[in-house]
C-alpha cells in the first residue's frame, strides 16, 4: 500500500513541485497518474522510492514511513520497489544478463540462482535470445523489455514507471502494458505516470490526475478497447 | 499465491564476507576491461604523475647523499705546541675517541702536515727548501659524526673537547661551518617545499582524472542505487578499481624510473663532466620505492573515495 498525507515538496525557492497532496493506492492496485508536463508525476514517483523528501507530509509505502527513514534504510525500501524509465536507463556497456542480473547481485544472489531466474525472467518478457546482446544493439521496445526484466526480476510489490512508453510505436505500447497487467495479476502493485491517453484508456484501470502540483480529480477509466 | 511468492525472495545478502569481496574483485576488474580507454587514461595520469615524484626523490636522495659527503669536511683539527709523547698521544686519543660526537680521527705527523703544505704550493715548491718539518706543528683531525656536524653542535663538541688534558690549540673552519649548514638547511626547505607542491598537483590532477571518470559513468551509480544498492556496495568495487589502478600506475612509474636509471643515470659519471658524487648517483632504497607503490594505491582510493562522496546521494 502507498500513502500520501497532505505532501509538499518543493525544489529550492521555485513553486512547489507538489502541494498538499493526499492519496491511498492500495495493495495490488494499478493506477495511471496523467497530467500535463511539470506537473508533479515524477515527483511523486520519486516520493515512493525515496529519491525526493517532501517538506511537509507523510509518505508511507508497505507501513514504512519514508519520510522518517534514514539514508541507510532507502536501499531496503528500494529492494521492494522496481522502476522503469522512458530513457530506460541501460547500461550499454553491459549485456542484457548483466542488466537484469545487476538487481540480485544487489541482493547476494548466487551466480547459479541469478542465471536462472534472469534467463527465467527473460523468457517471460520474450527477449532471451538476446541474453548476451548489448542493449545498444536493441530496439526500444527490446530496451524497455530489459528495464521491465530488471524491475521484475526480484518481484517487487510495488511497480512504478515514469512515461515508460513514451519512446515506443502503437505495437511496442500494447506490448508493454501487457508486461505491466501481467505484473499486476501477480500482486504488485502498479504505478504509472503517463499523459498517453491511448496507454490510459488501454483498461478499465483508477487514474489519478495532476496539475501544477496539486491532486485535481481520483477516478475510474473505462477501456475504450 | 502471488503473497506467498514474495515472503520467498531473499531480501538481504546472503554473501559471506569472503564470497562478497570476492564478488566485488570480479566486478572491479569487470569494469576495468569494460572501461578500457578510461582505465589506460586514469593509469597513464597516475603513471606520469608518480614519475614526476620518483624523479624528484631521485634528484633529493642524490643531492642529499651528496651534501652529507660534503658535510664530511667538517673537521676539528687538535694542534700540539710540542710533539707528545708516544704514550700521551696513544692516551689523548683515546679520550677524543671515546667523546661523544667523535667518528674518527687521524694523526697528522710533522712530516705529513710538511708533505701537504708541500703539495698546496705546487709549482712553487722551492720556496720551502731547506724547510724542516719542524717549523710545522703536529696534529690530531678529527671527523664527526653526521648529527655533530652542525654549527652548535660542534661549538659543543670543541668546548668538551677543549677540556680535555693535553689539547692545545683547537680550529674547525667556523665560518665554512656556518655557511655550509645554511646552505643545507636551504635544500631541504626548497625540497621539501617542491616535493609538498608536487605531492598536492599530483593529487589535484589524479582525482580530477578519476572524478571524469566516475563522472563518466554516473548512470551505473544512479543504476545500482536505484535496485537498493547500499552506498557501500556502490563504492566498493569504484575503491577498487581506483586502488588496482594506483598500484598498476606506480609499479609503472617505478619500473620507468628503474629503466631509466639503469640504462642512462647509472652511468651519469661517464658523461657528464661534474658528477656530484663520488660513488655516482644512487637509485632509490627500497622504503623510498614502498612509498611510491603505496602513495600510487593511497591516491587511487582517495581520489575515487573523494568522486564517489559527490556522485552517490541516496
Amino acid at each position: 500500500m502507498i500513502e500520501l498525507h497532505n505532501v509538499t515538496v518543493r525544489y529550492q525557492t521555485d513553486a512547489p513541485a507538489l502541494s498538499s497532496v493526499s492519496i491511498t493506492i492500495p495493495k495490488g492496485d494499478f493506477v495511471f497518474l496523467t497530467g500535463s508536463s511539470g506537473a508533479g508525476k515524477s515527483t511523486l514517483l520519486k516520493l515512493v522510492y525515496g529519491a525526493v523528501q517532501p517538506v511537509y507530509g507523510h509518505v508511507v509505502v508497505d507501513g514504512q514511513n519514508v519520510t522518517r527513514m534514514s539514508r541507510r534504510q532507502i536501499p531496503f525500501l528500494r529492494r521492494n520497489i522496481g522502476v522503469v524509465f522512458q530513457d530506460f536507463k541501460l547500461l550499454q556497456n553491459r549485456s542484457v544478463f548483466d542488466n537484469v542480473a545487476i538487481t540480485l547481485e544487489v541482493l547476494g544472489w548466487e551466480h547459479n540462482d541469478i542465471k536462472k531466474k534472469v534467463f527465467h525472467t527473460l523468457k517471460r518478457l520474450g527477449i532471451e535470445h538476446k541474453l548476451d546482446v548489448p542493449p545498444i544493439r536493441l530496439s526500444g521496445g527490446e530496451q524497455q523489455r530489459v528495464a521491465l526484466a530488471r524491475a521484475l526480476v526480484n518481484e517487487p510489490r510495488i511497480l512504478l514507471a515514469d512515461e515508460p512508453t513514451g519512446n515506443l510505436d502503437e505495437n511496442n505500447k500494447d506490448q508493454i502494458l501487457q508486461i505491466f497487467k501481467e505484473a499486476n495479476l501477480r500482486g504488485t502493485t502498479v504505478l504509472i505516470a503517463s499523459h498517453d491517453r491511448r496507454v490510459i484508456h488501454s483498461g478499465h484501470h483508477r487514474v489519478v490526475h495532476l496539475e501544477k502540483g496539486v491532486l485535481q480529480e481520483s477516478g475510474n477509466v473505462q477501456s475504450k478497447a | 499465491m502471488s503473497s506467498q511468492k514474495h515472503n520467498i525472495r531473499p531480501k538481504a545478502s546472503t554473501m559471506g564476507g569472503g564470497s562478497k569481496l570476492g564478488y566485488f574483485l570480479s566486478r572491479a576488474l569487470q569494469n576495468l576491461r569494460s572501461n578500457r580507454m578510461v582505465t589506460i587514461l586514469t593509469v597513464s595520469t597516475i603513471t606520469i604523475a608518480i614519475l614526476i615524484i620518483s624523479l624528484f626523490m631521485l634528484m633529493y636522495v642524490n643531492l642529499e647523499g651528496t651534501i652529507e659527503q660534503w658535510s664530511r669536511k667538517v673537521v676539528v683539527t687538535v694542534y700540539f705546541d710540542k710533539e707528545p709523547a708516544p704514550q700521551d698521544l696513544m692516551s689523548l686519543k683515546g679520550r677524543i675517541t671515546s667523546l661523544s660526537g667523535t667518528e674518527s680521527i687521524t694523526t697528522v705527523s710533522k712530516e705529513e702536515a710538511l708533505k701537504r703544505f708541500r703539495s698546496r704550493l705546487k709549482g712553487q715548491e722551492s720556496l720551502l727548501e731547506g724547510v724542516s718539518p719542524d717549523i710545522l706543528p703536529s696534529s690530531i683531525e678529527i671527523t664527526l659524526k653526521k648529527e655533530f656536524r652542525s654549527t652548535d653542535a660542534v661549538n659543543i663538541y670543541v668546548a668538551r673537547l677543549k677540556k680535555l688534558q693535553g689539547v692545545g690549540e683547537v680550529q674547525y673552519g667556523e665560518e665554512w661551518v656556518r655557511k655550509f649548514m645554511l646552505f643545507f638547511q636551504f635544500v631541504r626547505i626548497l625540497g621539501a617545499l617542491i616535493a609538498l607542491f608536487l605531492v598536492l598537483s599530483v593529487v589535484f590532477i589524479v582525482s580530477n582524472t578519476i572524478r571524469l571518470t566516475i563522472f563518466a559513468r554516473k548512470d551505473e551509480l544512479e543504476i545500482l542505487a536505484l535496485v537498493g544498492a547500499t552506498p557501500f556496495f556502490i563504492k566498493a568495487p569504484f575503491l577498487i578499481e581506483g586502488m588496482l589502478q594506483g598500484a598498476v600506475g606506480s609499479l609503472l612509474a617505478v619500473s620507468l624510473l628503474s629503466a631509466g636509471y639503469f640504462t642512462i643515470l647509472s652511468n651519469a659519471g661517464n658523461f657528464l663532466t661534474f658528477n656530484p658524487a663520488d660513488a655516482g648517483l644512487v637509485f632509490l632504497p627500497a622504503s623510498y620505492i614502498a612509498a611510491l607503490v603505496s602513495g600510487g594505491v593511497l591516491i587511487g582510493f582517495i581520489g575515487s573515495l573523494a568522486s564517489l562522496k559527490k556522485f552517490i546521494t541516496i
